[in-house]
């Protein structure tokens, strides 16, 4: 069984559907409409490129330009999550290549190695969308916390300054912000978790069903990928935080200017 | 034994104090004092080596504070801030928080102990099951210094902290601060509190 075909004339009667939000973005005046097409556009163009690399990847499935090619996806993943954050990009940018980079390796090949039992794990049907979904969640959850983690930071210095001036250790003295920014960044991911299933049937699950795999294949992927990205998301976060404070404090404990001037 | 020697500082250009020289032993309770943005609260920084001095050398028991060594120093330390918001909602919590630090894990949190501290700070054991929302400035200022009380330490540095309190309850913190000196600490406050200066052993003007 494969998936049927979309034409091109049925994608663009797809497309259509987003004339409805546009058109209450318009009618309520939401500053989002040109930001939507704009969006929409760059969906549009980025994924037929991908389709197209992907054709190529697959075609060739060298380990080398496989990792080469999650290297790219590290390097835009953390120019990204830079961006998005607004902090100053010798704070953060290394620390993220290096958070991004170790995580998605070592996830997802113990993923691939030890649970799927590939006989070759980075070939490419298999390594590239698994280093793709987990680099998706990674971005997410590193942009919410390291922002998270810097405001509350800078907002509550005299907090930081008290468990410190009471004995802290600096680990102790940033406890309380590594545990708001992770509090309000996996909040989203555990609630999400909870439902799945009954509220929300999740891409990977359609994906492989749309494909014509079994439903009891497809949600023991689901349950996987999920735990994956969970996990690569902690870890790759541990790792940019741990990275990320070695430039955000001087010799004296003092947290530095972290934000980029505006 | 604390001991600021000849100790300068500028900020942003700014010199804030100048050839500032004391020292304290064991016993003594000393109040700084001085006009706003004269560095008070940034000399108790120095002292907890949270920023380096221009000129001078402040040490403890003969050994310099600095970037090296101020975790070691720290340790044998407490700090009152002036406002602070810790991240408890209950009173309960709020002041088992610095017990819970690796460096403070001797010292065992009792609330028996607390209520003996509260009592001597005027503070009502009701307290104890409140929200910390529900305190004032000054039952939250008195807390926190029996908290610090309760750690035992050395060196307390307390900023501002008769702030929020009227002048009998202000003796009250001087006398309570007397009595940690008597058993061996040394209290640095930052007062602009002269009811609460007169009853300190020195005061430093700068």
């Amino acid at each position: 069984m494969g998936t049927i075909d979309i034409t091109y004339g049925s994608l663009v009667i797809g497309l259509l559907l987003l004339l409805i939000p546009l058109y209450f973005f318009y009618k309520f005046g939401a500053t989002l409409v040109k930001s939507t097409i704009i969006a929409a556009a760059r969906m549009v163009v980025q994924l037929f490129l991908i389709g197209l690399y992907l054709k190529y990847l697959f075609a060739w499935n060298s380990p080398l330009i496989n990792l080469l090619w999650v290297m790219i996806m590290v390097f835009v993943a953390s120019a990204t999550a830079t961006k998005r954050t607004g902090l100053k990009r010798k704070l953060v940018f290394i620390p993220l290549c290096v958070g991004l980079f170790t995580t998605a390796l070592f996830v997802g090949l113990y993923f691939l190695i030890f649970v799927v039992h590939l006989e070759h794990p980075f070939e490419a049907r298999y390594f590239i969308p698994i280093m793709g979904i987990l680099m998706g969640n990674m971005l997410g959850v590193n942009v919410m916390a390291l922002n998270t983690y810097y405001d509350g930071l800078q907002r509550e210095r005299q907090l930081y300054y008290y468990l410190l001036g009471n004995g802290a250790s600096h680990v102790e003295a940033i406890a309380p912000f590594v545990r708001q920014a992770m509090e309000k960044a996996f909040s989203p991911c555990i609630a999400n978790m909870a439902v799945m299933g009954i509220v929300s049937l999740p891409g990977t699950m359609i994906g492989q069903i749309l494909g014509g795999s079994d439903p009891d294949v497809a949600i023991k992927y689901q349950m996987l990928i999920i735990v994956i990205t969970f996990t690569a998301s902690m870890l790759s976060l541990m790792i940019t935080i741990y990275f990320a404070n070695k430039n955000s404090f001087d010799n004296y404990g003092r947290l530095l200017e972290v934000k980029k001037k505006s | 034994m604390l001991e600021i020697i000849n100790a300068s500082l500028k900020l942003g250009g700014k010199e804030l104090f100048k050839g500032l020289t004391f020292s304290l032993k064991e016993g003594d309770v000393v109040c700084i004092r001085g006009n706003s943005g004269c560095g008070k609260t940034t000399l108790l920084k120095a002292i907890l080596g949270f920023l380096p001095l221009d000129e001078g050398v402040i040490s403890c028991n003969g050994e310099p504070i600095n970037a090296e060594s101020a975790e070691v120093f720290r340790g044998m330390m407490t700090y009152i801030p002036q406002e602070l918001a810790l991240p408890s909602e209950n009173v309960a919590d709020m002041v088992k928080l610095p017990f819970t630090l690796k460096a403070n894990r001797e010292r065992k949190y009792s609330k028996l102990d607390l209520m003996k501290e509260w009592g001597k700070l005027n503070l009502s054991e009701d307290l104890y099951d409140k929200k910390v929302s529900q305190l004032s400035g000054g039952q939250r200022q008195r807390i926190m210094i029996s908290v610090s009380g309760m750690l035992g330490k050395l060196i307390i540095l307390a900023d501002e902290p008769t702030s929020a309190l009227d002048a009998e309850t202000s003796a009250l913190v001087a006398d309570y601060f007397q009595s940690l000196a008597a058993k061996g600490a040394i209290v640095v406050a930052v007062s602009h509190d002269n009811n609460f200066a007169n009853r300190c052993n020195m005061i430093v003007n700068i």
